[in-house]
């Protein structure tokens, strides 16, 4: 009897643990913590803008001018003496250290494009959408803002970590120039051409950008033959020609007009969202100014102008203190610095926070420049001839016959400054030809060879990953 | 699945029993102890099995046994003594004091183990050790006591201390142990009385705390409770009454040294000069700081009948802190019974704890104002106000008067420390019931199931009464009610005025919540021939972490406490608001099995299976996971070659492995960034330029699971020379194989904000030794000493590559202390290393060196030669968590006097005196840094002069290294006086000594225990306190 009973009791409570199981945990209802299983669905296309959105940093309004113009011989630092812009001073006098905030900025903002951008691609090509070509379309867009950021990366600091192998050990420059050539490649084929474009799309990335940022690539590796060939695929395509009227090319009119190739894009309205104050940060400082002043044409630059005759694109590169701009805006004489970058004025800007100005990345007179340069390095100069003459004589300038290579080279480059004047290339071709310590110590700054040839790893870089080497010299 | 092993080896066991049936004896007989009075409720069983039975009142029994039985004969204080049944049918035994702790009987986690068959790290802390030491909570009482179990205690009123057990496995995952109080997992430990507490096991080693799965990696500590025991009832009466003071007081400068550091400081930065003569010279600390008290009071009653033991007590603990009104008060109510039903073969075991608490906290920051308050600032100016650190800086005098065209300043940021502590008025009240019941049934002799259903709620009240307007006036004391009142205008007259003008403002919080588990498991126990074999299969169900939080505030309420209420109140210009959370409560399901097997008690083998679910992890749907352990012994001593040692009587080397979980991991949340605006997630496209809205991933989201903790042990048992010298020997080697570290956003990484992950591993190895010397010197004294030694080495591995360098350590002026990097201990010490003080400009000028620097300050290393001094210069100085820990304890005992010393220490360990580091100018400073400081070139190339940076160097940095005497006690004991039993009278000096080299207060720097915060570096740390207590022990 008591057997039983005891049986009874023992078998209920066994019951009684053994029901639900494992369900038991799954009752409770947890918050999803990843964004796919957020309930909000985001489109591929969303984070695509955001890989485009990262080029509207303020980085670019002000760091990005310090590491590419005025450290060179076309610009001076320019606003008041005793407005530093935190380092610009430094980055002008070429005596910028490892703690430098410019360089910093801009090392940051290349690698978290270069981060969202592989996000971007990771989350299309996992998005469940019917149009395959769409998806392959933007994964073609982030592969060329990638190699793009890489591109600017590569040529300011040589060896550089790939983001998607290791952020610590720096790859060679080869390997990164590789990792560059295989996402251009990759893009190319899914890229449609500017006029296939909807015109909503305006200022996507074309098959054409990345084949002319593929021509440029291929120039800084001295690879001529592909160089040449990828520029006249550009050429060729029937997409693009010169604007007959340079200056018109930084009008509002000339925004993703016939000559460009690539541009960061701008809009002043309310709401607006531009890249920051690219203009205001280079606008004329003091009476009836509107910006700070910063990144001022240097007097050599003006000297190559006149030297060359190059009366066109001199009047259309610089604002001079005193002068009456196009659209009627008088400058006054008594503004503090005697010259602007007028490739950054816009007319709608009178110093907003966010202005309409579009930043030319490449467009089409580079690529006959590019086409050109790789053609002489060839010894095909009289091919090379007719691109640059092409260059040439849109803005009233004689025709070159010279089929010298060397003496043709000289003058390529020098039609690269003064056609590519301000538009962030200069400091990059001075290292890439090899001219920067001549012309920079001609230019009165101290030029170290051995390591100014690169830009230091960003300091705060090096105190978060400690294993990272330093380039030679800093 | 699961169902059918377990019903499967449930058939098993009742097979094996019925084919067992022989012929039966009885056995009938009397137990006595050694002053041959009868000894009721000593438990008799036959080893192998449950079948067992107890004496009665006058310590008769009988029992059926089969020939070839060994009857075990156990009885807590007393030896355990094992007889064999042949041919006798009656026996006599006799039961001795146990003077062999190797037969106690040892807590183990759904079961008990014999101390012999132990095979890893157990330790056990029994009753004694514990009320020896009085305290809030028993684990404070046993600090220095157990090898490998590192407890940093904390002085203040009502706190728990810390404990690490065989070193910090985790960097973002709860750090705190699990607690078992009689098999019921127990949320916070003050709530056990610790004179209730039978003995504190510590499951140290992974292959026996692995039985507890994902709450087992920070150790697991069992607490028994305790029970009734057969016989008459016994009245227990203690109490004790001490006070208690600051151990380690930091003398001040007075104010004449002051004005001379400061005018010092004042020159050298241009600023203004203080009057020699001034009309205060305050001590802060003398101020501020009372005598503290602390008094308990214990009542119980305890006994057993033939069918019920029972244990009831209460308590009262009451403590006042070193600082006015600092008060914490604690009841707990305790009932455990037993009932032994159906010949005992059903019993039903219930436990029921009642404990109220009443805390009014108060501000420690006012350690930290006492310290930085200038002399003098008086506490009261003449017109009643408090002080503050007014001084008019044309005149020199410190006061808040002035003259037409003199400014007045202030010489400190800080507020008036007694103020601070006199206008906090916070009362917390909280209940905690916690009950339990549990049965076993014994379904054949050798095999038992135990079921327990436990379940606890928890309610906390917190009222905060703020009187504003008191502040607002005593801030400045030029400030008039009428200037008050004339805030309380709504002079704009948009029907709003500051709360800044309310008179006072009251925060009401409750807090609740319940936790419940439900377990069940079969024993099963057998031996044959020189086989035993244990197995133990069950399963556990918990809820808990669920939570609710409801906060109301208001304001201008009524000023007399008893009519604070948010309901009624003196105006209504200021809305109530209410504000209420909610947590969501875990499920947890387990399953567990294990196996203990010893062959002719030489050869222990052991395997432990864990397999935990919880519904706090939604990735893959794999809410579970499974935790091996093994572990395996070999009793040397037992073998035929030691056998006849006289050396050596015990000798047994154990080793194991085991896997363990800490599922208190922090949720990940995926951000994902957007902006309707100009946000740079937005970009332009189109001939018109439209703003077209993107979005970019925060942080990113890496699954997170349970941290996974594996490690081995190897120990050693002995005890020699007839069990005189005794004790442990352990190593361990645990890993938290998939540590979650912040990863920080790095640069160059693909991330653009932190993120967690699994990115890491901590290893934690370590030396535990345990030696124990007991003998007597006549037959009057009885003497022991105890010295326990154990060592920690900490370190971060296997980081993923740049996932290291999370900073931490802030000392909430810009400056951080700490950095996690691979290589190194958990957030190890990340500073610049001073090198002496700039004598002259000149060296300066020709040296790399930190802007702003002048003579006086410090210098630093330039570690990389770059000639700039920033963070790439900093270097790693060791970690704030000792390396090595150690205790001794001597204790005497001569006829009826007993007296102890206890004594305890730490070494290897850095600690930062953030008080002295952080000093901005106008601040106190200690006498010692007045007296050693720089004062021109050529005098001290030590320590810096009055006018120094304040960045974070190894000069703040110090030795974290200290012996204490924790405990001397002098008792007597009288036996049978009067209708007492026995009556004991003791005192005890708690802390009466510290031996440290540390400038501060307290080398005892534990925090909130966070290793990335300021844990081990002072800053507002709560004194470590002496005290004094008279006590006494009652039994009738």
């Amino acid at each position: 009897m008591k057997a039983k009973l005891k049986l009874i009791v023992f078998a209920l409570l066994f019951v009684a643990f053994f029901t639900g199981c494992d369900d038991f945990v799954e009752e409770v209802e947890v918050v999803a913590p990843t964004a796919e299983e957020s309930g909000e669905v985001f489109e591929p296309i969303q984070f695509v803008t955001g890989v485009y959105g990262r080029h509207t940093d303020f980085a670019y309004a002000f760091s990005f001018l310090g590491i590419t113009e005025m450290i060179s011989d076309n610009a001076d630092k320019g606003s008041a003496p005793t407005d530093t812009g935190a380092d610009k001073n430094l980055l002008d006098g070429l005596t910028h250290t490892t703690s430098s905030p410019s360089i910093r900025a801009m090392w940051t903002q290349w690698y978290k494009t270069i981060g969202r951008a592989t996000q971007a691609i990771e989350y299309t090509e996992t998005f469940e959408m019917t149009n395959e070509e769409l998806r392959e379309r933007l994964i073609g867009e982030c592969k060329f803002l990638r190699a793009l950021n890489y591109f600017w990366l590569v040529r300011s600091f040589g060896d550089i970590p790939l983001q998607h192998i290791d952020i610590i050990n720096r790859a060679p420059t080869s390997d990164v120039y590789a990792y560059i050539e295989q996402d251009l490649l990759e893009a190319i084929p899914a890229l449609p051409f500017k006029s296939e474009y909807a015109a909503s799309d305006l200022g996507r990335v074309t098959k054409g950008a990345a084949q002319s940022l593929l021509a440029k690539v291929y120039l800084y590796q001295k690879k001529w033959q592909e160089s040449a060939d990828m520029a006249n695929t550009v050429i060729t395509s029937g997409e693009y020609d010169l604007e007959p009227d340079y200056a018109k090319v930084w009008r509002v009119s000339g925004e993703n007009g016939l000559e460009s190739v690539f541009e960061l894009q701008g809009r002043g309205e309310i709401v607006a969202h531009g890249i920051q104050q690219y203009s205001t940060t280079q606008g004329a400082r003091g009476p009836s100014g509107w910006g700070w002043g910063f990144n001022t044409p240097s007097e050599d630059l003006l000297n190559a102008f006149n030297v060359e005759g190059d009366d066109i694109r001199r009047d259309a590169t610089i604002i001079f203190a005193g002068e009456t701009l196009f659209d009627g805006r008088v400058i006054d004489a008594g503004v503090e610095n005697p010259r602007y970058n007028e490739k950054a004025y816009s007319s709608a800007n009178a110093g907003q926070g966010d202005g309409d100005k579009n930043i030319r990345i490449i467009r089409f007179a580079e690529v006959l420049l590019i086409r050109a340069e790789a053609l002489n390095e060839l010894n095909l100069s009289s091919d090379a001839l007719t691109n640059l003459n092409r260059v040439r004589n849109r803005v009233n300038l004689e025709n070159i016959t010279t089929t010298n290579q060397s003496e043709l080279r000289q003058i390529i480059w020098n039609e690269r400054r003064l056609e590519l004047a301000m538009e962030h290339d200069r400091w990059f071709d001075l290292l890439r030809t090899g001219q920067a310590p001549a012309v920079m110590i001609a230019h009165g700054k101290p030029f170290e060879t051995g390591k100014h040839e690169l830009f230091p790893i960003p300091n705060d870089q090096l105190i978060q990953t400690p294993k990272m080497m330093q380039n030679p010299g800093w | 699945m699961k169902i059918k092993s377990a019903l499967l080896l449930i058939i098993v066991f009742l097979t094996q029993t019925i084919v067992y049936a022989q012929d039966n004896v009885l056995i009938t007989g009397k137990v006595n102890d050694s002053d041959e009075l009868p000894l009721p409720g000593v438990n008799i069983l036959i080893k192998g099995t449950n079948k067992g039975t107890q004496s009665d009142f006058e310590g008769n029994f009988s029992i059926e046994t089969i020939k070839g039985d060994i009857l075990i004969f156990s009885y807590i204080g007393l030896e355990t003594q094992e007889i064999s049944i042949q041919n006798q049918n009656t026996l006599e035994v006799t039961m001795s004091p146990n003077t062999d702790s190797l037969n106690e009987i040892i807590v183990v986690g759904y079961g008990t183990q014999k101390k012999t068959a132990i095979t890893g790290a157990v330790v056990s802390v029994s009753t004694e050790d514990i009320v020896k030491q009085p305290a809030l909570t028993a684990l404070q009482s046993i600090q220095g006591k157990v090898a490998g179990v590192n407890i940093i205690a904390n002085d203040a009123p009502g706190a728990t201390p810390t404990v690490i057990v065989r070193g910090l496995g985790t960097a973002q995952a709860g750090r705190e142990p699990f607690y078992v109080v009689d098999g019921q997992p127990t949320q916070d430990i003050r709530s056990i009385n610790p004179s209730d507490i039978e003995s504190i096991e510590f499951l140290k080693g992974a292959s026996y705390a692995n039985i507890y799965g994902i709450r087992a990696a920070n150790g697991v500590i069992l607490v028994t409770t305790k029970k009734g025991k057969k016989g008459k009832a016994i009245f227990s009466f203690d109490s004790f009454y001490g006070i208690r003071n600051v151990l380690n007081q930091v003398e001040m400068a007075n104010a004449d040294q002051y004005i001379q550091y400061f005018n010092e400081e004042s020159a050298a930065v241009d600023g203004f000069q203080l009057q020699q003569n001034q009309q205060f010279n305050t001590d802060w600390y003398d101020e501020l700081i009372q005598l503290g008290n602390i008094n308990s009071n214990n009542f119980s009653v305890s006994g057993g009948g033939e069918t019920i033991d029972y244990f009831f007590s209460y308590n009262l603990y009451q403590e006042e802190g070193i600082l006015k009104d600092n008060e914490y008060s604690r009841g707990t109510i305790r009932n455990n019974n037993t009932y032994h039903l159906f010949e005992n073969k059903f019993r039903i075991t219930q436990n029921i704890n009642i404990t109220y608490t009443n805390e009014a906290p108060k501000p420690f920051g006012s350690f930290n104002n006492a310290y930085r308050q200038s002399p003098l600032v008086p506490v009261f100016y003449s017109n009643g106000r408090f002080g503050q650190s007014f001084v008019n800086q044309s005149t020199g005098i410190v006061t808040f008067e002035s003259e037409d065209g003199e400014s007045v300043g202030r010489l400190t940021p800080h507020g008036n420390p007694v103020s601070d502590v006199l206008f906090q008025d916070i009362d917390i009240n909280t209940t905690t019931l916690q009950g339990q019941i549990a049965t076993e049934t014994d379904i054949t002799n050798d095999l038992t199931f135990t079921a327990r259903f436990g379940a606890t709620q928890f309610y906390s009240k917190r009222n905060e009464y703020n009187p504003i307007r008191e502040r607002w006036l005593n801030a400045d004391p030029r400030r008039t009610i009428a200037e008050f009142e004339a805030g309380r205008v709504d002079e704009d007259g948009d029907g709003t005025i500051s709360t800044e003008f309310a008179n006072n403002s009251l925060n009401v919080q409750d807090v609740e919540f319940f936790r419940w588990n439900l377990e069940g498991f079969l024993t099963f126990n057998k031996s044959f021939n020189k086989h035993s074999l244990s197995t133990t299969v069950g399963l556990s169900r918990e809820k808990f972490g669920g939570r609710e939080l409801v906060e109301a505030q208001g304001f201008d309420v009524f000023e007399e406490k008893r009519l604070r209420n948010l309901s009624r109140r003196t105006s209504s210009f200021f809305d109530n608001t209410v504000v209420q959370q909610f947590n969501q409560s875990t499920n947890l399901q387990s399953y567990f099995a294990r196996v203990e097997y010893d062959f002719a008690d030489k050869y222990f083998l052991r395997g432990v299976w864990r397999r935990d679910g919880t519904s706090d992890f939604v990735t893959g749907e794999n809410f579970f996971d499974n935790f091996p352990a093994f572990s395996l012994g070999w009793n040397i001593s037992n073998e035929n070659f030691l056998k006849e040692s006289t050396f050596i009587n015990h000798l047994k080397v154990f080793g194991g492995w085991g896997r363990l979980g800490n599922a208190n991991v922090p949720f990940n949340v995926q951000q994902i960034d957007t902006d309707p605006d100009s946000g740079n997630q937005n970009y332009v496209f189109g001939p018109t330029q439209s703003l077209i809205f993107g979005a970019s991933f925060g942080s990113p989201v890496e699954p997170l699971q349970w941290e996974i903790t594996e490690e081995w042990e190897l120990g050693l048992d002995f005890a020699f020379l007839n069990r005189k010298l005794s004790g442990t020997v352990a190593y361990y080697d645990r890993t938290n194989t998939n540590a979650i570290i912040n990863v920080q956003n790095i640069l160059n990484s693909e991330s653009e904000g932190n993120f967690l992950a699994h990115a890491a591993e901590v290893s934690n190895t370590g030396i535990e030794v345990l030696i124990n010397w007991q003998d007597n010197l006549g037959k009057d004294l009885t003497y022991n000493i105890g010295v326990n030694f154990s060592t920690n080495k900490n370190r971060v591995e296997n980081v993923v590559p740049g996932f290291d360098g999370e900073t931490g350590g802030s000392l909430n002026n810009g400056q951080i202390t700490k950095r996690l990097q691979e290589g190194q201990p958990l957030f190890a010490w990340w500073l610049l290393e001073a090198d002496g003080v700039w004598q002259n400009q000149d060296e300066i000028d020709n040296n790399p060196s930190v802007g702003n620097a002048a003579p006086g300050h410090l210098r630093y290393v330039d570690q990389n030669a770059d000639g700039v001094i920033d963070d790439r210069d900093k270097k790693f100085f060791g970690n704030y968590v000792p390396t090595f820990n150690y205790g001794i304890k001597i204790g005497i005992q001569y006829k009826q006097l007993d007296f102890s010393v206890d004594g305890f220490g730490v070494g290897g360990n850095e600690i930062y005196n953030g008080l002295a580091s952080t000093r901005l100018g106008g601040e106190n400073i200690t006498e010692e840094t007045f007296n050693s400081r720089w004062t021109g070139e050529g005098s001290t190339n030590a320590a810096p002069g009055a006018d120094r940076d304040a960045l974070a160097s190894s000069y703040w940095l110090e030795n974290g290294d200290f012996f204490r005497i924790n405990n001397i006690t002098l008792g007597y004991t009288f036996n049978k006086i009067g209708f007492l039993n026995k009556a004991r009278f003791y005192v005890t000096a708690q802390n009466p000594f510290m031996f440290t080299n540390y400038s501060g207060f307290t080398p005892e720097l534990n925090q909130n225990g966070n290793p990335a915060q300021t844990t081990g570096i002072e800053l507002s740390a709560y004194p470590t306190t002496r005290s004094f207590i008279f006590g006494v022990n009652l039994q009738l």
